[in-house]
């Protein structure tokens, strides 16, 4: 318990920072919302006038787009991005951090073991992160109730706004064994905006071609914001998919932290 | 009874040298020095025994018990003083230090005022603002205030002033006979010889010998410098038993183990202006035992 407050109060701050900076995207996207909706012919020629494989890769879904739903769709790409960026770097930070503070060594001859080292801090950040979701939906749920045009299906909102709690569960369990397994990361933020823009570019491409198998190369593409809205659900294979991906970076975290050797500085 | 068995203990880093068959023991209620230059494996051991790294082969024991597989019991008895301290830099000394006690249970609050009263350390100012001498106390308090049965000192000295240093090793004697035994590392010969009773000697991953300080410096050890009125020639004292033979001009000078009547007959034999006879300081012995062997 008291790893995993420490730990806590460590992440405090960014967390604060992360849940304000969310907030605000989806705040100002969704304030755009009552003027795009009355102009909405006019924004659906200039739209079609576009390719579709760039209107795909924005995220962009011209059947949906001005009702609520479907607008939101759009800042969702991008916050689902600024979140996947956020989870990474707590994910790599679990571990990474005490080598880079060095603070392995006063952490690892404390009367603990490994496994329980690895569970607080993997629960401090699973908190800041589902503190992080709370806020944020928050604000997004108000927010959308502030400026419909009409009435929308709050479950659907709800499961669109989970796509970011989702993403961001595997982009932490991606962090945690990149860090468990390098050695000595240098720098946090280069390592994770580095995979998560990558990820986020390789979806981009994948959607562009229409391949139903490469959408599993990128977990920003899991889940399909059209099919969630069309279907009232999730797409059971990409869960899957992400749930396996999601255990397996956990366990084989454990399995190499606890048997790796914690070598000075 | 021992509380430190380590028995041949071998950890190999790929290409670089780990250590390679260790094995001493370190007895209940003693000051072990363990003693060696920079690179020797000092290190290595010390964090195996703290379970940080895993061992090749062999395996080590504390309070009997196996290190790597009751690593978190024996944890809550040893008090571990990394040479390099760093810590949590955005908290304060108090705070880091009530989160350092959170570990073992029991109330540390009064142990830790006592030490950092003694160690002239403000609780109150933040570990970011420390001097690297200020931010080795908060190591030490650190490593002491649960009152360890075992204190494992990985060259603790460094960045410590010599009146910090007293009472540093003041505390240490105090600890120490109280009943905690200590496992001290260090490269400084002098502090070793100061506090220990049994050093082990550790080169190049390989320990050279175990011995007590008094036995390393007993009586069987001379150095003997010799003035002659006529250069000797240059083998004449090169007999068995000498050690470090050195001739300048007129001055010969030498270690020497062994019955001191053959040489004293030696020296019988020439014309002599002055002779010294001096019991060498551990430096010399240390020196003694890293020159034998390369």
């Amino acid at each position: 318990m008291n790893i995993f407050l420490h730990e806590l109060r460590a992440y405090r701050k960014s967390t604060i920072i992360w849940s304000i900076s969310l907030t605000l995207i989806v705040v100002f996207y969704l304030s755009l919302y009552p003027s795009f909706a009355h102009d909405a012919e006019e924004f659906t020629k200039i739209l079609e006038g576009y390719p579709e494989a760039i209107r795909n890769a924005i995220g962009i879904n011209l059947g949906g787009f001005f009702t609520i739903l479907g607008f939101y769709c759009f800042p969702l790409s991008f916050i689902t991005l600024c979140g996947a960026i956020q989870a990474m770097n707590l994910g790599t930070s679990i571990v990474s951090k005490e080598v880079r503070e060095k603070t392995a060594d006063f952490l690892l001859t404390k009367p603990v073991t490994r496994t329980r080292i690895l569970t607080s801090k993997l629960l401090a950040v699973l908190t800041a992160i589902v503190l992080t979701n709370i806020v944020y939906l928050a604000a997004a749920s108000i927010m959308a109730f502030q400026v419909k045009t009409e009435d929308f299906s709050f479950k659907l909102f709800i499961m669109l706004s989970l796509t970011l709690f989702f993403v961001q569960l595997i982009f932490l369990a991606l962090g945690l064994i990149i860090s468990v397994i390098v050695s000595k990361l240098k720098s946090v933020l280069t390592v994770s905006l580095g995979t998560v823009f990558a990820f986020y570019f390789l979806g981009m491409l994948s959607s562009t071609s229409g391949e139903e198998a490469k959408r599993y190369i990128s977990p920003f593409k899991y889940f399909d914001t059209a099919y969630i809205m069309k279907h009232a659900s999730y797409e059971s294979s990409f869960l899957i998919a992400g749930a396996i991906i999601i255990i397996l970076a956990i366990v084989a975290s454990y399995f190499v932290y606890t048997k790796k050797d914690i070598h000075a500085v | 009874m021992n509380v430190i068995e380590i028995k041949n203990l071998t950890k190999t880093y790929g290409k670089a040298r780990g250590i390679t068959d260790i094995s001493f023991n370190v007895e209940q209620g003693e000051i072990f020095g363990f003693i060696g230059p920079n690179g020797a494996g000092k290190s290595t051991t010390i964090r195996t025994l703290l379970s940080l790294i895993y061992p090749t082969s062999g395996s080590a024991t504390i309070f009997g018990k196996d290190c790597i597989q009751f690593a978190p019991e024996i944890k809550k008895e040893i008090g571990y003083l990394p040479s390099e301290v760093f810590y949590y830099d955005n908290m304060k000394v108090k705070d880091l230090l009530k989160y350092s006690a959170s570990f073992y249970k029991k109330d540390c609050t009064k142990r830790i005022k006592e030490l950092a009263e003694i160690m002239d350390l403000d609780l109150n100012k933040k570990i970011d603002d420390l001097s690297l001498g200020n931010k080795k106390k908060v190591g030490i308090v650190q490593g002491l205030l649960h009152e360890p049965k075992l204190i494992i000192l990985d060259e603790p000295t460094s960045g410590l002033d010599p009146l910090m240093q007293q009472k540093f090793f003041d505390i240490l004697e105090e600890e120490n006979k109280k009943g905690a035994t200590i496992l001290f590392s260090s490269h400084i010969l002098s502090e070793v010889q100061r506090l220990c009773n049994r050093v082990a000697i550790i080169k190049e991953g390989k320990i050279v010998t175990v011995e007590k300080i008094s036995t390393l410096k007993e009586n069987n050890y001379k150095k003997l410098k010799i003035e002659t009125k006529a250069p000797l020639e240059k083998d004449y004292f090169q007999i068995s038993g000498v050690n470090k033979l050195e001739v300048n001009d007129n001055i010969t000078s030498f270690l020497f183990r062994g019955n001191i009547n053959t040489v004293m007959k030696k020296i019988a034999d020439i014309e002599i202006a002055n002779l010294w006879i001096e019991e060498p300081d551990l430096e010399e012995i240390f020196m003694h035992y890293y020159e034998k062997e390369a």
